[in-house]
């Protein structure tokens, strides 16, 4: 099992007041770009690309990230990730994040598209120290299919675990297999197609931020069903139900430059992508 | 019935009283937003949690730590307590439940003498635990010598028989239509008890996106009866 379709690692430390990347390594069908300094802040900001434009059948990817203390780094995807149809394997990916004290990781993905007959496996494990700060994001769309029809992959899963000094704090398990679900029912996706998490933990977040964020983004007209709430550690998450990329793309960024300048007084940088 | 089925029976009683009345485990969110305001619209609520939520959460976590007690390997018992809490990522519904846990785990401790619980207890006070009714209820019926299957089945039940009578209180619904729900149910909770029997530990925590969203949402409701 140690065939891997792709890999990632890529370990960051702070030098001088610039978050520089201390290694450096990929292979397969996983590349990054060159380190772009969105600005003067030192935080650096790295693209992740599939070459190979989507997940194959049995696919299995493998990223690991680690900062030093101090670091501060934006990982994103390039593009939407597409998983093709898998007759034989799911495809899967395994993402470990290493956050020493002091470092921030913000890890921003594109939205995931399963393809009908795709089935897609992925689990994120995060080991933090104590005052580090980890944001992540995701969007589950209701996938591509011929003739338009919605949820026609067979199975997206998602587990993230989130460790605090070596003891789990955060568990999330996302598990959409439309064959066994009425999806638009009550209780599920309640008749959306998109389903978007964020998630931030650090020592920082508090009650008063969640406010702040509630006041931003409630919905009051009703294109959107959205939830937000304090995590068992010190941390919230923002769940997010909708019809399109576009609307859960707009909360993200807005909760996103509220956490930013409530915890670091920064402006998110705009991610330019093709 | 025997004895011990009966011990067990007691903790069943929707006036048990460890704080179910309090909790609608985001239900009260959608009676608000008038998505549940009958008995049909109510029952198809109570399927999707105890199908999507239950089983997956404190249903495979009572029939893990009921194992893990079997094999006297309580390490295992204490780690499912730790992902019960951290798996609820609703800050309501977690801290809620978390109570509970502690009620009926003082309450059952002053009608059992049973050394699991004076441990349970020992780390809650010492924050090495956080405390859950599906894993009290568990230590009980482990206890009792009652089958993995039966305590299940009857946790399943104490769960949907406060909800019933929340719901009868808050839709509200006749005392009437609550019985008619818990007897549509009983077939249904034998059929979670043997969907649970047969899930893989890695089916643990999965959410059910509607209803987290629901439990979350409950904070803001302005106007409440419940506390979850």
């Amino acid at each position: 099992m140690k065939d891997w379709t792709g890999i990632l690692r890529l370990e960051a430390e702070e030098r001088n007041g610039k978050t520089v990347a201390k290694n450096v390594y990929f292979q397969g069908a996983y590349k990054v770009m060159r380190p772009v300094y969105h600005d003067h802040s030192g935080q650096v900001c790295y693209y992740i690309l599939n070459p190979g434009g989507g997940y194959l059948d049995g696919d299995r990817y493998q990223m690991k990230i680690a900062l030093n203390e101090q670091a501060r780094l934006t990982l994103t995807t390039q593009s939407a990730t597409k998983i093709y149809r898998t007759p034989k394997q799911p495809a899967y990916q395994e993402t470990e994040i290493i956050l020493k004290k002091g470092s921030y990781l913000e890890y921003i993905t594109d939205p995931l598209i399963g393809y009908k007959d795709a089935r897609y496996q992925q689990k994120t494990v995060v080991k933090m120290e104590k005052g580090a700060t980890f944001l992540y994001s995701d969007i589950i769309t209701s996938g591509w299919s011929p003739d338009g029809e919605q949820f026609s992959y067979d199975l997206l899963q998602l587990i993230s675990e989130i460790y605090m000094d070596d003891e789990l704090v955060v568990y999330d398990h996302i598990k959409l297999n439309p064959a066994n679900h009425h999806m638009a029912s009550l209780g599920y996706m309640e008749g959306f197609s998109h389903l978007g998490s964020m998630i931030v933990v650090g020592e920082q977040v508090n009650a008063d931020l969640l406010d702040q964020l509630y006041h931003a983004v409630h919905e009051d007209k009703g294109d959107y069903k959205i939830g937000l709430s304090l995590l068992p550690v010190s941390g919230l998450i923002v769940r997010v139900l909708a019809n399109s990329t576009q609307t859960i793309e707009k909360i993200h960024t807005t909760c996103h430059h509220m956490i930013s300048r409530e915890l670091f007084n920064t402006i998110p940088s705009f991610l330019r992508k093709y | 019935m025997d004895k011990n089925t009966l011990s067990l029976f007691q903790l069943c009683d929707s006036n048990f009283p460890t704080g179910a009345f309090s909790h609608s485990y985001g239900l009260e969110s959608y009676i608000q937003a008038d998505q549940v305001h009958d008995q049909t619209t109510f029952s198809k609520w109570l399927h999707v949690y105890v199908n999507e939520q239950l089983v997956h959460s404190d249903g495979l976590a009572s029939r893990l730590v009921f194992d893990a007690l079997q094999d006297g390997k309580l390490d295992q018992v204490w780690k499912l307590d730790r992902m019960l809490t951290v798996q609820n990522l609703p800050r309501e519904t977690r801290e809620g439940t978390q109570k509970m846990g502690d009620r009926m785990l003082n309450l059952v401790g002053s009608l059992y003498d049973v050394p699991v619980l004076l441990l349970y207890r020992d780390r809650i006070k010492k924050k090495q635990c956080f405390g859950h009714p599906a894993i009290v209820f568990t230590m009980i019926g482990h206890h009792l010598g009652v089958s993995q299957s039966t305590t299940i089945l009857y946790y399943l039940y104490s769960v949907i028989s406060s909800l019933v009578q929340n719901a009868v209180r808050a839709i509200p619904l006749g005392q009437t239509a609550g019985q008619k729900v818990i007897q549509g149910f009983q077939d249904v909770l034998l059929e979670a008890v043997d969907k649970i029997l047969g899930l893989n530990e890695e089916d643990f925590g999965i959410i059910s996106p509607g209803l987290e969203l629901s439990q979350m949402q409950h904070e803001r409701v302005n106007i409440r009866i419940f506390m979850s």
